[in-house]
């Protein structure tokens, strides 16, 4: 079904054609986990935990602060090494940051003294990659994102949705084989992450990136993911993985299919058993 | 009155032309309502400020000459502007040396200080060992060295350039640190997960950054700078306007003492107007509206 979608749709093939998308990685982390500290005062903020994460799948890790969410992606990208353990992307061992990636935090991390599109192009500068070719990818990812006209805003004269969607476009310009989001909604309001979410998806069925989304919220987990991987804290483990059937693209408004709330139960379940929730 | 109540007119002509059906009842205002659109443009608080400044030189002038004050005691605005005009040649000459001085003294104040606030912010054992010393120096009086410095390189521009520096780097040097610091760890991670090297995450991401604070920090240095610069040159020059008032001083010559406090104010005006200029450059997102 996402197939025949992502030919019907004509700036798809256009994103597709101009960057020669790359497909996505496969991510397998054995035992990785993050020791700060040591000797008695060492503390462990994550782990130890199995990731697998077959190229293309959108996975989220959804737990309460303190799990050790964010901790996972700095690991997963190699811009932190683990204490124990190992991380292999595309079956190779990750030694140093991968390049391959692009990343969105929960603040948008933009430069103020650029532009929106200067913003996105810094990819092309740092990597040394042909101007024009990324160019078109921006405009494309403007396009796509519903950037057009914010072009030759800054950043201050952008909302918090337009900086994220321009955050979101810098991370995917190089056409990368992973994107990785540590809460990339989370400052945003209800109404606007629904329509982020959804054009995310949209991007996603296209380009079919691997996906590790880091997320707070049950819906945006379950609504986005092929994958729901439920962390508990202190140490932060993996302690459920629930895999998601729902038709694709999901709606607005998740609560149209039954089985959204069956999901978003168990999630609610294992939080409680926990103790994240006490009602 | 008279120009005023001539503007005054123009401006309500122009309201007619300008026709809009809300602002109706402004238009009877007359004078008030005039005045109250003058407020709003920067061309209208220009000429409100011309006009009060006229207005004072001139009660001056009219003061002075009805009391018969004499010239050496309270010089008329009539004396010293003309001084302004007939010395204009001695009075730049003073006020470009001034100017050389700031700047020496400002640039060397910023090429100092942000390299150190790098080093400062990025090295731990740096800041512990250096910052109290820094904060001394910050405390203490700058101008209490001139009279050192006067024995180690001889009365001169140089010496007021030096204090200059000193007197612009603490400010330069505080905010520059607070804006390196104040840049997100994970700013960092993105420029790592780009592939920028050290160079590169400085320049593209740390530095400008960091900019906004080093400009306020810098915008705080020319304000010391040219308050600083007269100062230093009063102790320890000998050119420019600071030395130029002291020595008119020891002629009692009002005239090119309030001459040399005009071209001061002016110098002073020139080199906030130009730090704006340049803050504009660097934040345009500031100015460009929406």
């Amino acid at each position: 079904m996402t197939a025949v979608q992502s030919e019907t749709n004509p700036s798809a093939s256009a994103l597709a054609s101009s960057g020669g998308s790359s497909k996505g990685a496969s991510i397998h982390a054995k035992g990785i986990s993050k020791i700060y500290g040591s000797g008695e005062n060492a503390f462990r903020a994550l782990g130890p935990i199995d990731l697998d994460i077959k190229p293309g799948e959108f996975v989220s890790l959804i737990g309460p602060s303190g799990c050790g969410k964010s901790t996972t992606l700095l690991l997963v990208s190699g811009l932190e090494p683990p204490s124990e353990g190992r991380v292999e992307v595309d079956g190779m061992p990750l030694t140093r940051p991968i390049s391959e990636v692009g990343i969105v935090f929960q603040d948008h991390l933009l430069l103020d003294f650029r532009t929106a599109l200067k913003n996105v192009m810094l990819q092309q500068e740092i990597r040394g990659l042909d101007k024009a070719e990324l160019r078109e990818r921006a405009a494309n990812l403007f396009d796509r994102l519903g950037l057009k006209g914010a072009e030759d805003r800054y950043p201050r004269q952008l909302s918090g949705g337009m900086r994220q969607r321009v955050s979101i476009a810098r991370a995917l310009v190089h056409d990368p084989s992973m994107l990785l989001m540590d809460e990339p909604f989370g400052a945003l309001d209800a109404i606007t992450r629904t329509q982020i979410r959804h054009d995310l998806e949209m991007l996603w069925l296209e380009t079919r990136k691997t996906v590790l989304f880091i997320t707070h919220s049950i819906e945006e987990a379950v609504g986005l993911s092929d994958r729901v991987l439920v962390m508990s804290t202190s140490p932060g483990r993996i302690v459920e993985e629930i895999p998601i059937d729902l038709p694709r693209p999901r709606p607005a408004h998740l609560g149209e299919y039954p089985e959204f709330s069956r999901y978003a139960q168990q999630i609610y379940e294992i939080f409680s058993k926990l103790g994240v929730y006490r009602f | 009155m008279g120009p005023i109540m001539g503007m005054n007119r123009t401006m309500t002509e122009e309201r007619t032309a300008d026709y809009r059906p809300s602002l109706d009842n402004g238009r009877e205002g007359g004078l008030l309502a005039a005045i109250g659109q003058l407020r709003g443009s920067f061309a209208g608080s220009a000429l409100i400020a011309l006009i009060s400044i006229a207005a004072l030189l001139g009660l001056w002038e009219w003061l002075a000459i009805a009391f018969d004050v004499p010239t050496w005691l309270v010089p008329k605005p009539s004396d010293f502007l003309g001084r302004l005009v007939s010395d204009w040649q001695l009075i730049v000459g003073h006020a470009v040396a001034t100017s050389i001085t700031i700047v020496e003294g400002f640039a060397l104040g910023v090429l100092v200080a942000v390299p150190l606030a790098l080093a400062i912010s990025s090295i731990g054992a740096l800041e512990r060992g250096l910052y109290p010393v820094i904060v001394f120096l910050n405390i203490m009086p700058k101008t209490v060295v001139g009279p050192i410095l006067i024995i180690w390189f001889g009365i001169g521009p140089l010496v007021a350039a030096l204090i200059v520096f000193l007197m612009c780097f603490f400010p330069v040097l505080v905010d520059a640190m607070a804006g390196f610091k104040a840049v997100d760890r994970r700013l960092f991670y993105i420029s790592r997960s780009m592939g920028a090297g050290a160079w590169q995450s400085f320049a593209k991401f740390r530095l400008p950054a960091a900019m906004p604070h080093i400009v306020s920090g810098m915008k705080i240095g020319v304000v010391k700078a040219v308050e600083g610069v007269i100062i230093a040159e009063f102790i320890a020059s000998n050119k420019g306007l600071g030395f130029m008032i002291m020595q008119a001083s020891s002629f009692m010559d009002m005239p090119l003492m309030f001459a040399g406090l005009i071209a001061a104010a002016i110098v002073a005006l020139l080199f906030n107007g130009l730090m704006s200029v340049f803050e504009r450059q660097m934040m345009p997102w500031a100015h460009t509206g929406h």
